[in-house]
């Protein structure tokens, strides 16, 4: 099996909440539950729209519950990270008393032995409520409301923000073209890739000719120059999002590799002062040495440090510009 | 059966499905760059020939925002074409695909679908697909929700886990015949009933397998079709319809939806012998069934279906490429694929196939 290469993405996403959707989740601060008229049915949780004919609904909510029917439910013998309760309970659609849909939300029953279609639950409410789905803790068998800890009151004013959080861990094979380029880097050189069609020349672990859509496989494998011209370049003002560890403007350059057609984008500049950065500069690639290695950002892409200006004459091309890829 | 001479008439004139395996070391691109050479060949032509791409993908699936934008790389930058993405599985890419061809300006299109679900917790990927303020905070994961359908189904005696189970028995035989299935072989339908639950009342022969995966198929005008393909598969009917997002707000015993699309794609005007459909769980095969109007004498996924290999966003593509499989390469007249996407069969895609009379 290849090696895998972990991240976790995580999705903090606010979500505003409109005059529907608010007034159910400032509602649910209140422990009531509300759904929303459309024609003959009463519909929990509200939606804007009428689902039968698109038609804008008016805003005609109705209290409902607060206890109900478990009309249909699956018991998570193995919770997830996302999911409201940590041991084992129901999803269950619950048509709360005066509604006429299916409301899902857990049911906290303790048992699967304790649960069947039909039977009745009734809320537990979080004691600190924020206008949020999990406001309303789970449903729990019986009648009679409850509430989970000490009561800290409803919203102070309308709810009209809301926070998703949700986190998924990948974990990424890494294909053998990108073990291989991986490999050249650390050996202080760049995979070069020459397509058997086109002739053109790549670096890195792409594996094909994104031109000619063939794969590139070993024999494809060429020695690519480690000096090249300056194409193209930014001056960026960090801004400090986390994991930057710069704090002053600092340049990104693109290097044209002698002879080929690999540029390398959003290259660091060594030894140089930004009003110093120049299109046409020729630089040579600088690579960690072994003492470098063990100090490096564990982040960092390969083991190419930046790019060090030669000091040969500039190279003056109006055309190198538009070399950017 | 008419003999297809309309020059609006559309045919498949090649696919190719990727191995189905638990988990690649492939990229979605490579996994593509392969089915894209796969399907080209298969239809006697090459990419440059290809004027029009679609493919379906998903980022969530991927851990990537805009990876589709590597993965027409698959395709081939030069020539140019015209290209379109679709966050669905690979079947309404070709829907896409064909209603471009149906304007009537380019001869030859390709849609392709793919996904790597191994590289995370299906359970936290799908729910984040979900309705963003009253589902997915919840994690109500795709599991959960097809188990409630499951119960809901039981309830009404419109299914016995006895069934469920005898629904993976067959499609797990059935895929033993199929190169591109991933789970395959003969099973106990009582021994898989002893088995532990997943989401109850959904045990593990119940859903599909985690597939890594991908498909394309190629699809030509009939002037071209007739041209290129000494048997082109038509597609004489095709369509897509969605209903309620929220499952409480649904009738979960029936599927309207695809009874609609079933309607309008005319699986009516004529024998059905073989249907493909996107029963990713064993209960939702009667479902599919009864609301695609299929008799008794149907065939129904010969190929083992997603009980046997789920590339999720290419699994419904998969089923177009084994409905057309079934009339080009074993005689079929008339066979019919069915995609979904979205919880409990929100929304249903219906595709037509009819070969030439012979």
């Amino acid at each position: 099996l290849a090696r895998t290469v972990e991240s976790t993405i995580r999705f903090p996403y606010k979500r505003s909440l409109g005059p529907v959707l608010g007034a159910f989740m400032t509602a649910l601060t209140e422990q009531r539950i509300i759904g929303i008229r459309s024609g003959a049915r009463v519909i929990v949780p509200p939606l804007e729209w009428d689902p039968d004919s698109g038609e804008e609904l008016a805003h005609d909510f109705v209290d409902v519950g607060p206890a109900g029917t478990v009309t249909s439910w699956s018991w998570v013998e193995k919770p997830t990270t996302q999911h409201p309760l940590d041991h084992p309970f129901a999803f269950a659609l619950v048509r709360l008393d005066g509604a006429d849909t299916g409301f899902l939300h857990a049911v906290d029953a303790g048992s699967i032995d304790a649960m069947s279609t039909g039977m009745r639950v009734a809320p537990r409410w979080k004691g600190t409520r924020v206008g949020h789905i999990t406001d309303l803790d789970a449903f729990v068998p019986g009648e009679q409301p409850e509430m989970a800890g000490d009561d800290a009151g409803p919203a102070a004013e309308p709810v009209t923000m809301m926070d998703y959080n949700a986190a998924i861990t990948y974990k990424t094979p890494v294909t053998p073209n990108v073990e291989r380029a991986e490999q050249a880097t650390n050996e202080g050189r760049f995979l070069g890739l020459r397509c058997p069609v086109c002739a053109r020349t790549y670096t890195g672990g792409k594996g094909y000719c994104p031109v000619d859509a063939v794969e590139l496989t070993p024999d494809c494998e060429i020695d690519l120059p480690q000096v090249g011209t300056v194409t193209n370049y930014t001056i960026i003002t960090p801004v400090q999002y986390p994991g930057q560890t710069e704090t002053e403007p600092f340049a990104r350059v693109h290097v044209w590799l002698d002879g080929t057609d690999v540029v390398l984008g959003y290259q660091a500049l060594l030894d140089t002062p930004n009003d110093d950065v120049r299109i046409g500069m020729r630089v040579a690639a600088m690579w960690a040495s072994e003492a470098e290695k063990l100090d490096q950002d564990p982040r960092a892409e390969g083991n190419l440090v930046g790019w060090m200006p030669t000091g040969d004459p500039d190279v003056t091309d109006p055309d190198l510009v538009n070399r950017i890829c | 059966m008419t003999r297809h001479n309309d020059p609006d008439d559309i045919a498949i004139i090649g696919w190719s499905i990727s191995p189905m395996v638990r988990t690649t070391d492939k990229t979605e691109a490579q996994m593509l760059l392969e089915v894209v050479t796969g399907a080209v060949t298969d239809a006697g032509i090459t990419r440059k020939e290809v004027d029009f791409t679609c493919a379906g993908s998903c980022d969530y699936v991927a851990g990537q925002a805009f990876s589709f934008v590597q993965n027409i790389d698959a395709v081939g930058a030069w020539p140019p074409k015209r290209d379109s993405h679709v966050e669905m599985d690979g079947a309404w890419a070709l829907y896409e695909a064909w209603v471009r061809l149906l304007i009537g300006d380019i001869d030859v299109a390709l849609a392709m679908g793919s996904g790597r679900s191994s590289t995370a917790d299906p359970a936290l990927i799908y729910s984040m697909e979900m309705d963003p303020y009253y589902l997915a905070p919840l994690g109500a994961d795709a599991t959960s929700l097809a188990a409630i359908q499951a119960r809901a189904l039981l309830d009404a005696g419109k299914v016995t886990e006895q069934q469920m189970a005898d629904i993976a028995v067959r499609c797990r035989r059935d895929a033993k015949a199929n190169d591109h299935a991933q789970v395959a072989g003969d099973f106990d339908a009582a021994a898989l009933l002893a088995g532990d639950y997943v989401r109850a009342p959904l045990r593990k022969h119940d859903l599909p397998p985690i597939t890594d995966g991908a498909c394309a198929v190629v699809i030509a005008r009939a002037d071209k079709a007739r041209e290129l393909c000494e048997h082109p598969v038509w597609i004489t009917g095709f369509a897509h319809y969605s209903e309620l997002h929220n499952p409480g707000l649904r009738d979960l015993t029936t599927s309207r939806s695809t009874t609609l699309a079933a309607k309008a794609a005319g699986v009516e005007a004529g024998p059905v012998e073989v249907a493909e459909i996107q029963a990713a769980y064993t209960h939702e095969e009667p479902v599919l069934v009864e609301a695609l109007g299929l008799g008794a004498d149907v065939v129904v996924n010969p190929s083992g279906g997603p009980l046997a290999a789920n590339p999720v966003m290419a699994t419904g593509l998969v089923r177009v490429s084994e409905a057309a499989h079934q009339i080009r390469d074993l005689g079929r007249h008339r066979t019919l694929a069915h995609s979904t996407s979205g919880p409990c069969l929100q929304q249903n895609l219906v595709c037509v196939l009819e070969g030439d009379p012979t």
